[in-house]
């Protein structure tokens, strides 16, 4: 148990009446970099969503220990507040605030205690790093943005939030080569600077390519079918999910 | 001194056509209280005259009138009466008979009086402008010669038991570019003080031209703001105001716009702050006279503590103004339960091939954007007070002009200390 920073025994989750997690149980330990994968509909985004705490899904069993403490109970910012973080695979649009507005009320929430000086250096360094134009921070939140530059805007927010883990929901889906490299240096950065925990939701593996990762789980139908070290990517790569998929049909079915 | 009478302005700001009088919203009352020093405080950047009695609005709109009487020549006698006949057979097919109503009689007979300076109407109505006229004093003319570009800013400065109006005629000939840009403040807080600031604004554009009004309103407490509107569009015009309302515990904001020739264009973009006991008061009216004439109203605002608002939006697409488009939209974040809100979208119709939308979008925070929020540590509070200051933030990096982004960037600091600092030039 040592080091372990996120727990989750017979997770189960639906979104009203549909059940869409079942019996999840799932680990990390504090440092590591996990990948999990699935085909489509398979129920990994929600998992991602239900550890932050999306209010349009239930907890139906199971538990939820974030760095020591059961969350299922805390509500999404407090989630935040305690280290976890969430990157969209859609980031939801906000006109009418402006993209620095956001970013400094973000900061405050988190009690960071930044200096307006501070903040603006460390905005402007961010931006740099992950080749964003620093006009994106007078332009509304999301507004009008393409998905790159949406992209590039959750990879700021990552850095400069430095939480313990970051979940990244399908942060390569949509992107082209330029993109996404810049998300893989994102997720470099954060591994290098914060020392941060990873766990990267995918359905295929371009965007593993520059991560070295600890550890791979594969969902199919809200179950964890497998998991195994990084190697489980490649047998992936090249045979697919057809035959989680059989044995998630199995499962269903009993 | 010149010092104010205590009266009521009745009826300002006033919807054409009205709905259900209980509903208290057709139109409002303007308070104006005794004994306010007579003062203007006003201050021009740019080329503008100031005249006492100037006529230019006037005369162009008399020189609008011949062309357009020649262009569109008076009904026979044989005309007149055929079209009543048809109003006649329409009304008794469609009401049984029934009158009509005092907004369309009063519609027909503008119509009939073929006179465009009667058509030309003030967002606060009559009695509201010639108010603030009769306080302003001599009128700022900022006229723009064909084919000329001309930039003016102006200020005015209230100042506490005074009432402080400017009153500006624009006036763009052909093809002409004019830009006006009108910073409405206070000296300070001036917490417990009585005072009016206001403008009233009549433009004038000519064909193929170009025409941007940008007023700011950042006003201490105590203060009662009036920012009233005319606008004549003549062909290929096109128009746009851009209407900021952040401070005073009262304001009233009128537009009134004719778009008399075709293909012109009238958008209006309001941003506003409503918060405490503050009172917002805005009435649009946007009348479609010309062929493929466009408007589009757009305001956006923030609501929170007790405040109160009334939004009357009307697009009227008369006879003769086939292709017309005109929209309005609105959204509104809603705070606390305190705040009272009202908004009245109407479009009236008397035009085939037209279109006429609105929409509005009333409430609270958007469920996904809360939780994006909130996945980002703001509380729901947090994530309110974020939509709050955000509207004067964007407010100061919108501005057009420097006054505009000071003042704006003073009543953020007024509200939330610190403020200013997010605008502070970073080191190079």
């Amino acid at each position: 148990m040592d080091n372990m920073l996120l727990i989750c025994r017979g997770l189960c989750a639906s979104a009203g009446e549909k059940a869409i997690l079942h019996d999840v149980d799932f680990e990390m330990r504090s440092g590591e970099a996990h990948v999990l994968m699935g085909p489509n509909g398979a129920g990994k985004s929600t998992f991602g969503h239900v550890i932050m705490g999306d209010p349009a899904f239930q907890v139906t069993g199971g538990s939820i220990v974030f760095d020591g403490i059961d969350i299922v109970g805390l509500s999404t910012d407090k989630r935040s507040k305690a280290g976890l973080f969430l990157s969209f695979q859609a980031p939801v649009e906000i006109p009418g605030v402006p993209l620095r507005s956001f970013l400094r009320a973000m900061v405050d929430a988190h009690g960071l205690k930044m200096k307006n000086k501070e903040f603006k250096g460390r905005i402007k360094e961010l931006s740099a790093e992950l080749d964003m134009n620093p006009a994106y921070l007078d332009r509304e939140l999301g507004v009008g943005f393409s998905g790159g530059e949406k992209k590039k805007v959750e990879m700021l927010q990552l850095l400069l939030l430095r939480p313990k883990l970051a979940i990244l929901d399908e942060t390569d889906s949509g992107l082209d080569v330029d993109a996404l490299s810049v998300v893989s240096r994102g997720m470099e950065l954060y591994r290098q600077e914060c020392g941060g925990t990873l766990l990267v939701i995918t359905h295929n593996t371009r965007i593993l390519e520059r991560l070295t990762v600890d550890r791979a789980h594969v969902m199919v139908a809200g179950h964890i079918v497998d998991e195994g070290p990084a190697s489980l990517i490649d047998e992936i790569d090249a045979q697919g999910f057809e035959r989680y998929e059989t044995a998630g049909l199995a499962i269903e079915g009993k | 001194m010149m010092a104010t009478q205590a009266m009521i302005l009745e009826h300002a700001a006033a919807m054409p056509a009205p709905t259900w009088h209980f509903l208290k919203m057709n139109d409002t009352a303007i308070e104006i209280p005794e004994g306010l020093e007579i003062s203007p405080h006003v201050k021009v950047s740019g080329p503008a005259k100031i005249l006492k009695g100037a006529d230019d609005i006037e005369r162009a709109v008399e020189g609008a009138q011949e062309a357009w009487s020649a262009k569109h020549p008076a009904p026979t006698q044989q005309e007149i009466a055929e079209r009543e006949a048809f109003l006649a057979a329409e009304v008794d097919a469609t009401y049984g008979g029934t009158a009509q109503s005092d907004y369309q009689k009063h519609a027909d007979a503008l119509e009939a009086s073929r006179s465009l300076s009667q058509a030309f109407e003030h967002g606060l109505g009559s009695e509201a402008a010639m108010f603030l006229q009769r306080v302003a004093g001599k009128r700022v003319v900022v006229e723009g010669e064909a084919g000329q570009n001309v930039e003016v800013d102006m200020i005015v400065k209230s100042v506490p038991e005074a009432v402080s109006v400017a009153a500006i005629d624009v006036v763009a000939k052909c093809g002409a570019e004019v830009n006006v840009r009108v910073t409405v403040d206070s000296q300070d807080a001036d917490n417990g003080t009585n005072g009016i600031a206001g403008t009233t604004i009549r433009v004038f554009a000519d064909v193929g031209s170009r025409v941007g009004i940008e007023r700011a309103q950042t006003l201490g407490e105590g203060y009662i703001d009036l920012d009233d509107i005319a606008l004549f569009a003549q062909d290929n015009a096109h128009v746009t105001v851009k209407q900021t309302v952040l401070g005073a515990d009262v304001s009233f904001t009128g537009l009134a716009g004719d778009l008399r020739g075709q293909d012109s264009n009238v958008v209006v973009d309001t941003r506003y702050l409503g918060r405490g006991m503050q009172k917002r008061d805005f009435n649009y009216l946007l009348r479609h006279h010309g062929p493929r004439t466009k408007c589009e109203l757009r305001a956006n605002g923030v609501l929170m503590d007790e405040c109160s608002k009334t939004l009357r939006g009307t697009i009227d697409l008369i006879r003769g103004c086939k292709g017309a488009e005109g929209s309005e939209s609105e959204t509104v974040l809603l705070i606390d339960e305190g705040v009272r809100n009202k908004t009245v979208p109407v479009i009236l119709c008397n035009e085939d091939d037209v279109a006429g939308n609105h929409g509005a979008t009333i409430g609270h925070i958007d469920e996904k954007q809360l939780f994006y929020l909130a996945s980002r540590g703001l509380s729901q509070e947090e994530a309110e007070a974020m939509f709050a200051s955000a509207i004067v933030e964007q407010a100061a990096l919108d501005a057009g002009s420097s006054e505009i982004r000071e003042s704006v960037i003073r009543l953020g600091e007024r509200l939330a200390p610190g403020f200013d600092e997010i605008f502070e030039e970073e080191e190079i």
